[in-house]
């Protein structure tokens, strides 16, 4: 019988301001890690896979020494972008620990950008860029938050959205995040009038349609079904995990037929068809939002809404609080919360399916991540109760 | 000034696949010689018959914007000054499925709307090495 995956533990560093932590990137790893073993029961000399994805600095060799773990046996990383492969990550610790390759696999994310520089600035101290930046950085055209603008403006002319959508989105990680101690933004609460008054920093994104910059980690373990049984904590079962290539990337994205997407159709498509449900059985989801728009075009992709629907979608404090009509990025997600490139999401989820949430909803059986749309491979995840 | 972002603003490093469309003065495409299929940014196979068979080919570099961004906060100091402009993306007329980035030179950066018909002009300025000019693609709004 094939064996079936759990999320036994989860855990994270405190989360910081950007260049506010007191520990270094490789420490707040560690810190994440020690804390999703311990809330799982699992010895760390027991962890036996490591999975990140993105340029991961933290390498697995490092950590499996400073962790004392004693059978390193499953140790990768995604391709390309960000926080598009936070659910992939858990899907290649599902992948290894279903077929038996490793046992104990811990998935996690780490950074300090006080410590190792911005993401959202260029790199570029040369006066040249090659290869697809070569078409981009001569226009100005560097950031993520610059790319996926072209997109949001793009999919909100086609669809007749206007800026409130995208305020929405906003309010509501602001609003989760206010019942959330652990989020950056916890004690600064957001409304209306404060988003418009905000600077634009590309248009259509004003400054709160955009992810602040933080330091932290966070990180599960995860198990077989039959290993968590003996285990303390309350596991969340993988039920399905999705990742889509779709055809964009870098500048190849603003081709005519492309522009607008995020193609998480893609990714839906095989997410639902795993898990043998759909979007209307889902109780409540993070979806990753370094900046406001890509969600839009995300949720409609994945088929909770048309694109023409989508702003009465969001509309009226439709995702705010435990009793939203749809429980939306509980702890606040990269804008409330803290961006730590999405996996905070993954950690989120899980906590909703353990009844521990912060914006606890009442019954979650089904609990979705839709990671990163604004790069491919997009990736998703469904949690389920056991 | 002859750069739209600043005199000093990165440059394209010239390469096989973007020299045409940095150099010739012209807006050039990447053309597959067996299937016709257009594309861009061009790579060394085509993406739809798979043939290395390949050239460009020069637009009448007109078109129309498919969408715009407007910078305001400037990711790189050097761009400060050049803040707020526009970044667009063109669909060119007679390259059918193909689309360039660019800047509008010729409209404040809150003028500059999706639809609006464009056409090419250039900016002229050596390469980084000083080997060879360069004649970067950019639009005005027509
Ligand atoms: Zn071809």
């Amino acid at each position: 019988m094939k064996k079936q995956a759990v999320i036994a533990g989860v855990g994270e560093s405190s989360y910081h301001v950007r260049g506010r932590s007191p520990d270094s990137e490789f420490q707040l790893a560690c810190t994440a890690i020690r804390n999703a073993a311990e809330d799982a029961g699992i010895a760390l000399a027991d962890i036996d896979g490591f999975v990140s994805y993105n340029d991961q600095r933290n390498d697995p060799l490092r950590l499996a020494r400073a962790l004392g773990i004693r059978d390193l046996r499953w140790a990768v990383q995604s391709w390309a972008g960000g926080g598009n492969n936070a659910a992939h990550a858990v899907q290649m610790a599902d992948a290894a620990v279903c077929a038996g390759y490793a046992e104990n696999v811990v998935a996690f994310r780490a950074l300090a950008q006080g410590q190792f520089g911005r993401f959202g600035q260029s790199r570029g101290g040369g006066r040249t860029m090659d290869g697809d930046m070569a078409w981009k950085a001569p226009y100005g055209l560097l950031s993520p938050a610059q790319e996926c603008a072209l997109h949001t403006a793009r999919f909100m002319h086609d669809h007749g959205i206007s800026q409130e959508a995208l305020c929405d989105i906003s309010l509501a990680c602001y609003a989760n995040a206010q019942r959330n101690p652990r989020a950056v933004r916890y004690g600064q609460p957001l409304d209306r009038e404060k988003y418009h008054a905000s600077r634009w920093i590309v248009e259509p994104f004003h400054l709160y349609d955009c992810c602040p910059e933080n330091d932290g980690a966070s990180a599960v373990v995860v198990t077989t079904a039959e290993r968590a049984r003996d285990l303390k904590s309350k596991p969340a079962a993988i039920l399905a995990c999705a990742q889509g290539l779709g055809p964009m990337y870098g500048s190849s994205a603003f081709q005519p037929r492309w522009i607008g997407r995020m193609y998480y159709d893609n990714v839906g498509r095989s997410l639902w068809e795993r898990a043998g449900v759909g979007p209307d059985d889902v109780d409540v989801a993070q979806f990753y939002e370094n900046f406001t728009g890509p969600v839009l075009i995300s949720l409609c992709e994945m088929g909770f809404c048309k694109p023409d629907e989508v702003e009465a979608f969001v509309a009226n404090g439709a995702l705010e609080g435990p009793d939203a009509r749809f429980p939306f990025n509980t702890s606040g997600g990269n804008i409330g919360e803290a961006y730590i490139h999405g996996f905070e999401l993954v950690v989120e989820a899980a906590r909703q399916i353990r009844g521990e949430s912060t914006c606890q909803i009442a019954d979650a059986e089904l609990s979705l991540v839709v990671s990163g749309p604004g790069y491919a491979p997009g990736s998703a995840l469904l949690l389920a109760k056991t | 000034m002859t750069r739209h972002l600043g005199d000093d603003w990165v440059l394209p490093e010239l390469s096989d696949l973007n020299r045409p469309f940095f150099t010739s003065g012209q807006v050039q495409v990447q053309v597959c010689d067996d299937c016709g299929v257009l594309q861009q940014p061009p790579d060394e196979i085509c993406g739809s018959c798979q043939s290395t068979k390949l050239s460009f080919r020069a637009t009448s570099g007109e078109g129309s914007i498919e969408s715009v961004a407007v910078v305001h906060q400037a990711v790189h100091p050097a761009l400060k000054d050049a803040c707020p402009y526009a970044v667009v993306v063109v669909s060119l007329d007679d390259a059918p499925g193909v689309s360039v980035i660019g800047n509008v030179l010729n409209r404040d950066p809150g003028e500059v709307a999706i639809g609006q018909r464009v056409r090419a002009c250039f900016e002229t300025c050596p390469s980084a090495d000083g080997e060879e000019t360069l004649k970067i693609p950019q639009w005005e709004v027509v």
